[in-house]
C-alpha cells in the first residue's frame, strides 16, 4: 500500500512503470509462471497505486491533477489496449485492479466531453479485444464488467453493434459455465436495448442476420437462455421504437409458429414468456393471410387452451385483461372472404412482462 | 470454441494437505456428478444443497441446486452472487468451482465442508455454546475474510453462525454472498452506502444499528463488524442475542445502545437486571435468586477478559468507534494465536466428527425417478394444427 511504502510516484512514473513490467511479464509469461513471478508482482504494485490514485483511500479524496496527468499517459501510451491484450498474464486480484482502472478512466468528464469515450472511439481495436476476452475462463468476467461500462456510451454501444464481434454474444450467452453465460447476456442485452433508437435502427437495417441468430437461442437446449430470450424478445416487440421490427416479426407464420408450441412447454414459465409475444400476433390489426389462416385454423383449440392457461393467476390484473382480450379477439377472428375482419387497437397496447425476470 | 470444464487452482484455495498447485477439472454437466444425501436447504427452499462426488476424481463436493422454475426473483439475484464468488479468491472464502444448467435447474459446486456450519453444530451439539478455543479461532479466520472483501470494496451484510463454514480438517469459509454490496460503482468508490439489502430477513438480528436505522448517516463496512461481534456472541451462548424479541423491539434494543454481551460468570450480574429473554422466572412464577442463576450451565464458564473485550469493541453502537478487521487482527487475543486453525479445530470441536466417508450416505435417486417420471409423462397432449 503506498500509505506506507515510499513516496507517491508521479502518474508519469507509474505509467512507465506499468509499461516495462508488463513487457517483462510477457516475455517472461513464455519462459514459465516461476519466471514470471517478480515481473507479475510488480504489475500488480503499480496497478494497485494507479488505482490509489484515481479512487483514493478511505482518508483522501483523489487529486484532480494526477488523475488528469494520469489519464494524459495512459491515453499516450495506449496503455488501455496494452492491459486489455495482456489481461490474462496478469493475476487474479491484478485484473480486477485494471478494471477498475478503467472503468474509473471511461467515467471520466472534462465539461461535457467523455475523453476516455473519445479515445476509445478512435481505437475500436479495445471493445474488439474485450468482446474476445469471453473466449477466455479467467478474464471473461472482468471483460464483462468493462463492456457493460462501455455500453452506457451510445458512441461505443454503436461501434460494438455493428461490429462482426457482435454476433460472437449468441455463442457466448450458451456456454456451459453459468457465470459466463449469465454474465454476456446481461451485456447482450444492454447493447440491444440501453440506447433505444440506436437499437432500433440497427434491427431494422441487420433484421435477417440479428433473428437468424435470435432463433437458435430460442431453440436453446438450456433452459436459461430460452427463458431470458423469450422474455427479452417479448420487451424488443413491444418497445414503440422497434415498430417497424415488430411488424415485421409479426409478419412471419414461422414465429408464430414457434410461440404456439413454446405456449405448450412444460415449464410454466416458457408458457409465460411465450404468452406476451403470442399476444402480438393476434392483437395485429393488419394480419397477414398466412397468420390469420392459422389462427383460424386453430380457432377452437386456442380458445379453449386459453381459457385454461394459467388460472393460478387470478392476481395478475394486467394478465387476465389482456388473456380475456386475446380470447375475444380470436373467437372473432372470420376468414377474409367472410365478414371484414374488426380493427383492433394496436398491438403496442401491451405492456411488456414484468412479472418473470 | 468451449471446454465444458473449469479449471480450478485447488491448493491455493481448497485442498489443506497438499503444498503444490494442482490444477483440477471441474465438468459444467450433471452427469460428472453423483448426489447423496441432502445436508442443507436454502433461499426459501427453492434451493437444495446436496453432498456429492465428482466421478472422474472422486473428489467429495458439495452441490447446490436451485430450482429456477420455482424461482420467483430476478434471475439478477442468484447471478450476484455467482459473479461476485468467482471473482474473490481467500482461503476463508468458499469459492465455487463451477456453475452450470441442468434442466431447469442452476447447479452450483462446492467444496464439501464436512463439519457442516457452526449454526449446524450448536444446534446439534453445542447449545451452551462453543469453547473460547474454538471461538477465537473462528473469528479470526472470519475477519481475514472480512479484511480481505473490505479490502475490495464489498460489504458482506451476511456474517452469522450460519453462513460460517467448517471443512473436515478445519479450515473456516464464510460464504452467504448473496447479500453483499460493493461499494465501487461506475468507477467511483462510494464512502457510505444507504442501500437496504431486499433480501435480508433473516439476517435482521445480525444488523448493525445504523443498517437497520436506514437514515441518512447511511453505513460502512464497520456494520460487518457489528456482525462480527453479534456472531461472537451466537458461537459462545448458542444463540444469537434478541433472537425471541419482536423486530421492532430488536431495533430499539439497538438505537438505545442496548450491547449484547457473552453469558458467563463475570456477567451473571448483567443478564438477571438487563435481559429478558433469559429465563428469570421460574416454574412456581418466583424470581430466580442470583445463586440460582449462576448454577445455569452458562455462568459456570468463564471466558477471557481479552474476549469479552474484543466483543465489546465490535459491538459499539458508533460505527467510528468500531476498530476495522485488519486493526481488529492485531488484537491480543488473535496476537497470541500460534497455530494454524486446522491444527485446532476439529480436536475443539470434539466430540463431533465430520461427514468425510460419503461412501456410507445413501446416494440420491430424485434424478433418476425424475428422468422415469418424465418418460412416463410423454405428452399425449392435443397439438396446434399447421
Amino acid at each position: 500500500m503506498p500509505l506506507f511504502g515510499p513516496k507517491t510516484k508521479s502518474p508519469q512514473d507509474l505509467v512507465k512503470s506499468l509499461k516495462e513490467s508488463l513487457n517483462q511479464l510477457a516475455k517472461d509469461k513464455e519462459k514459465g509462471e516461476k519466471e514470471a513471478k517478480k515481473a507479475s508482482e510488480d504489475v500488480c504494485k503499480t496497478l494497485q497505486s494507479i488505482k490509489t490514485m484515481l479512487y483514493g483511500t478511505p482518508e483522501q479524496e483523489p487529486q484532480t491533477e494526477h488523475v488528469s496527468q494520469l489519464a494524459m499517459e495512459m491515453y499516450q501510451s495506449n496503455m488501455l489496449l496494452a492491459l486489455v491484450q495482456n489481461l490474462g498474464k496478469i493475476d487474479f486480484e491484478g485484473r480486477k485492479d485494471v478494471v477498475v482502472i478503467f472503468n474509473n478512466l471511461l467515467r471520466r468528464q472534462i465539461g461535457t466531453r467523455s475523453p476516455t469515450v473519445e479515445y476509445i472511439c478512435m481505437k475500436p481495436d479495445i471493445l474488439m479485444e474485450l468482446i474476445k476476452g469471453y473466449e477466455t475462463h479467467e478474464i471473461a468476467l472482468n471483460c464483462g464488467m468493462m463492456l457493460r461500462e462501455c455500453c452506457r456510451y451510445e458512441a461505443l454501444a454503436k461501434i460494438m453493434l455493428y461490429s462482426q464481434e457482435f454476433y460472437k454474444f449468441f455463442d457466448y450467452v450458451e456456454v456451459s459455465t453459468f457465470d459466463i453465460a449469465s454474465d454476456a447476456f446481461s451485456t447482450f442485452k444492454e447493447l440491444i436495448t440501453k440506447h433505444r433508437a440506436l437499437s432500433a435502427e440497427f434491427l431494422e437495417n441487420n433484421y435477417d442476420k440479428f433473428f437468424s441468430h435470435y432463433q437458435h437461442l430460442l431453440y436453446s437446449e438450456n433452459y436459461v437462455t430460452r427463458r431470458q430470450a423469450l422474455k427479452l424478445l417479448g420487451e424488443l416487440l413491444l418497445d414503440r421504437h422497434n415498430f417497424q421490427t415488430m411488424t415485421r416479426y409479426i409478419s412471419s407464420p414461422d414465429n408464430l409458429k414457434l410461440m404456439m408450441i413454446m405456449l405448450r412447454e412444460k415449464s410454466r414459465n416458457i408458457q409465460f414468456e411465450a404468452f406476451h409475444v403470442f399476444k402480438v400476433f393476434v392483437a395485429n390489426p393488419n394480419k397477414p393471410k398466412p397468420i390469420l389462416d392459422i389462427l383460424l385454423r386453430n380457432k377452437e383449440k386456442l380458445v379453449e387452451f386459453l381459457s385454461k392457461f394459467h388460472t393460478d393467476r387470478s392476481e395478475d390484473e394486467q394478465f387476465n385483461d389482456e388473456k380475456a382480450y386475446l380470447i375475444k379477439q380470436i373467437k372473432e377472428l372470420r376468414a377474409p372472404d367472410g365478414e371484414p375482419i374488426r380493427q383492433v387497437s394496436s398491438a403496442s397496447d401491451f405492456k411488456a412482462s414484468d412479472t418473470a425476470s | 470454441m468451449f471446454q465444458s470444464a473449469t479449471e480450478v487452482t485447488v491448493a491455493l484455495n481448497y485442498n489443506e494437505s497438499c503444498s503444490e498447485a494442482v490444477t483440477m477439472q471441474f465438468d459444467s454437466i450433471a452427469r460428472a456428478y453423483e448426489l447423496y444425501t441432502v445436508i442443507g436447504k436454502g433461499h426459501k427452499g427453492t434451493a437444495t444443497i446436496h453432498l456429492a462426488q465428482h466421478i472422474g476424481t472422486g473428489m467429495q463436493v458439495a452441490i447446490k441446486r436451485i430450482d429456477l422454475e420455482n424461482w420467483d426473483q430476478e434471475f439478477g439475484y442468484i447471478q450476484h452472487e455467482i459473479v461476485l464468488t468467482k471473482q474473490l479468491q481467500h482461503e476463508n472464502l468458499l469459492p465455487h468451482f463451477c456453475s452450470f444448467i441442468h434442466q431447469h435447474e442452476l447447479w452450483t459446486v462446492m467444496p464439501a465442508m464436512g463439519f457442516g456450519s457452526c449454526r449446524d453444530l450448536i444446534h446439534a451439539f453445542f447449545q451452551a455454546g462453543l469453547t473460547e478455543t474454538a471461538i477465537v479461532y473462528i473469528l479470526r479466520d472470519v475477519l481475514r475474510a472480512l479484511e480481505y472483501l473490505h479490502g475490495r470494496g464489498i460489504i458482506h451484510r451476511g456474517v452469522k453462525a450460519s453462513h460460517v463454514l467448517i471443512s473436515g480438517k478445519g479450515r473456516v469459509c464464510l460464504t452467504g454472498l448473496h447479500n453483499s454490496f460493493s461499494t465501487i460503482k461506475g468507477g467511483q468508490r462510494l464512502r457510505t452506502v444507504y442501500d437496504y439489502p431486499q433480501h435480508a430477513v433473516d439476517c435482521l438480528q445480525w444488523f448493525s444499528p445504523e443498517i437497520l436505522e436506514q437514515n441518512l448517516g447511511g453505513y460502512d463496512t464497520k456494520s460487518d463488524i457489528y456482525s462480527v461481534g453479534i456472531l461472537a456472541c451466537e458461537l459462545a451462548n448458542g444463540q444469537a442475542p434478541f433472537v425471541d424479541m419482536p423486530v421492532t423491539q430488536m431495533l430499539l434494543e439497538k438505537i438505545h445502545g442496548t450491547k449484547p454481551m457473552l453469558a458467563d460468570s463475570n456477567t451473571v450480574g448483567e443478564f438477571i437486571i438487563d435481559d429478558n429473554s433469559m429465563e428469570e422466572v421460574d416454574e412456581e412464577g418466583k424470581r430466580k435468586t442470583a445463586e440460582e442463576k449462576a448454577d445455569n450451565i452458562f455462568f459456570q464458564r468463564t471466558f477471557s477478559a481479552n474476549l469479552h473485550n474484543l466483543v465489546s469493541l465490535c459491538l459499539e453502537k458508533d460505527p467510528a468507534n468500531r476498530p476495522s478487521a485488519t486493526q481488529l487482527l492485531n488484537h491480543p487475543i488473535f496476537r497470541s494465536l500460534r497455530k494454524k486453525t486446522s491444527e485446532v479445530l476439529p480436536e475443539a470441536l470434539q466430540p463431533v466428527t465430520p461427514l468425510t466417508d460419503i461412501a456410507k450416505l445413501p446416494k440420491d435417486n430424485s434424478q433418476d425417478e425424475e428422468i422415469t417420471r418424465q418418460m412416463s409423462e410423454v405428452s399425449m397432449e392435443e397439438d396446434w394444427t399447421f
